[in-house]
């Protein structure tokens, strides 16, 4: 498939240019890519920090969505943000990465600028409900999960 | 010829070699072949499957000597050219390469049961002639950079001769020192004018080829990041390559930008874009079209080959 060929020019783009806030972390191949992704408004339950997402990519990319979670590191140090939608294992709940919700003309970068505004709006300093219970117990990767969208707000 | 017995032994090899082939043990293989070759060295067929091994093992120089014995014994050789070719473009030698490569398509296309590969075979033509083409750009640009830097040179030494004559005028008293700065400053300016000057010159006369050259966003479809090659229209007027967007309404018959209901039976060719983008193709040959490395290899049609 056209992946890597898709992966490649979304690569070059990356190098060139990137929004504020969005950093590109490690690119080796293309099937995992790391990226950082600041705050940059004053909210703060995110000022002063910084989150690395962790990208999968399939053959199918970007027909199929890449599998997008947050990953925590203590060096240098990326926390998982608190969100009602991000679970504390870094498995984000956004309709943009289900299947039905994700769109091929969206990419790498347009991701990130996504996450960003979630944290962004968001207000409240919280898990999502039934945190502990689906971290201890989820098995599934994130793309085999079917998440009930319950509020379109946030 | 060979005893009957050394033949019937080769063609053993030969097949054990072809086994280890194709369950990726490429090493085994050429070692099988290898000793295929003792037995039988005026099979071309033994030469060719060597060559691919080998090919595998990215060991050029040895491909070229299998391809070159192949072709010894058998002039009509495809698959012989078609190793060469590649072995050539590896140890980039494209105007060779490119030759190998024609000779290949040339008796793929002329001969009735190997049609099949033509479009493998033409391809590595292409990849070829681009491999050609980025050596010359690549020597042009080159020149053309040089000749900037040597007048770049030229107008800096120009312009630090006349600052040393201004030093030795204020030393001498001729001038004031007041006087002798504000000279050197004009000197200064005026020397980076004329540098921006001839850079601008070289620009505009070759805008092309000093600047990244990109493909223009209204000619490349949103879902592979590629020029179009047959573009269709959606209801709202965006255009994707058909291919790809076909790929994506089977599995989400959606716009892929609005989110409506979007099928298959909608999409209309776009044909003056279609026309745009063969256009932009045959203007920019040599840099619009790049293929993958590896993309001749993974091509099913090829694989039946490997064990002839």
């Amino acid at each position: 498939m056209f992946a890597s060929k898709r992966l490649g020019k979304e690569l070059t783009k990356l190098h060139e240019k990137l929004p504020p806030g969005i950093a590109l972390v490690k690119a080796d191949d293309f099937k995992e890519w790391l990226m950082d992704i600041q705050v940059m408004d004053e909210n703060p339950i995110y000022k002063g920090e910084i989150y690395r997402l962790k990208f999968m990519f399939s053959q199918s990319y970007p027909i199929e969505a890449p599998e997008v979670v947050f990953v925590q590191s203590s060096d240098p140090p990326r926390p998982i943000p608190f969100h009602p939608h991000i679970y504390s294992n870094g498995i984000i709940c956004l309709d943009l990465l289900d299947r039905q919700g994700w769109s091929p003309v969206h990419n790498v970068e347009s991701v990130c600028v996504s996450l960003q505004s979630m944290l962004t709006s968001n207000t409240v300093k919280e898990r999502p409900q039934g945190d502990e219970n689906f971290v201890r117990y989820n098995k599934q990767r994130p793309r085999d999960i079917n998440f009930v969208f319950h509020d379109e707000k946030v | 010829m060979p005893p009957v017995g050394n033949e019937y032994a080769a063609e053993q090899l030969k097949n054990q070699g072809n086994k280890h082939f194709k369950d990726g043990e490429y090493e085994q293989a050429e070692a099988l072949y290898g000793q295929a070759i003792q037995k039988n060295s005026k099979n071309p067929l033994l030469f060719t499957n060597r060559a691919n091994a080998r090919l595998k093992l990215e060991k050029w120089e040895s491909v070229i000597d299998d391809c070159i014995r192949s072709i010894e014994l058998m002039k009509d050789n495809m698959k012989a050219f078609f190793y060469l070719a590649q072995a050539q473009l590896s140890i980039n030698h494209p105007n060779e390469a490119l030759s190998s490569a024609l000779m290949a398509y040339e008796l793929c296309t002329s001969s009735p049961q190997q049609t099949s590969n033509a479009a493998t075979i033409s391809a590595l033509v292409l990849k070829c002639k681009k491999a050609k083409w980025d050596i010359r750009e690549r020597e042009r640009i080159r020149r053309r950079a040089d000749l900037l830097c040597d007048l770049e040179a030229i107008l800096e030494t120009q312009w630090k001769k006349e600052q040393d004559e201004i030093e030795a005028k204020i030393e001498s008293g001729e001038i004031g020192r007041v006087e002798g700065q504000e000279e050197k400053a004009e000197r200064r300016t005026e020397w980076e004018k004329k540098q921006s000057d001839l850079r601008s010159a070289f620009f505009l006369s070759d805008p092309q080829n000093l600047e990244k050259r990109e493909v223009p966003d209204y000619l490349v479809d949103g879902i592979t990041f590629e020029i179009m090659h047959d573009p269709v229209v959606t209801k709202n007027g965006r255009s994707y390559e058909r291919a790809t967007l076909i790929e994506h309404l089977k599995r989400n018959p959606t716009d892929p930008l609005t989110r409506e209901p979007l099928t298959i039976k909608e999409l209309r060719p776009n044909i003056a874009l279609k026309e745009a983008c063969t256009e932009f193709m045959e203007k920019n040959e040599g840099w619009v079209y790049e293929c993958e490395d590896g993309e001749i290899d993974e091509n099913p049609r090829w694989a039946h080959l490997s064990s002839w």
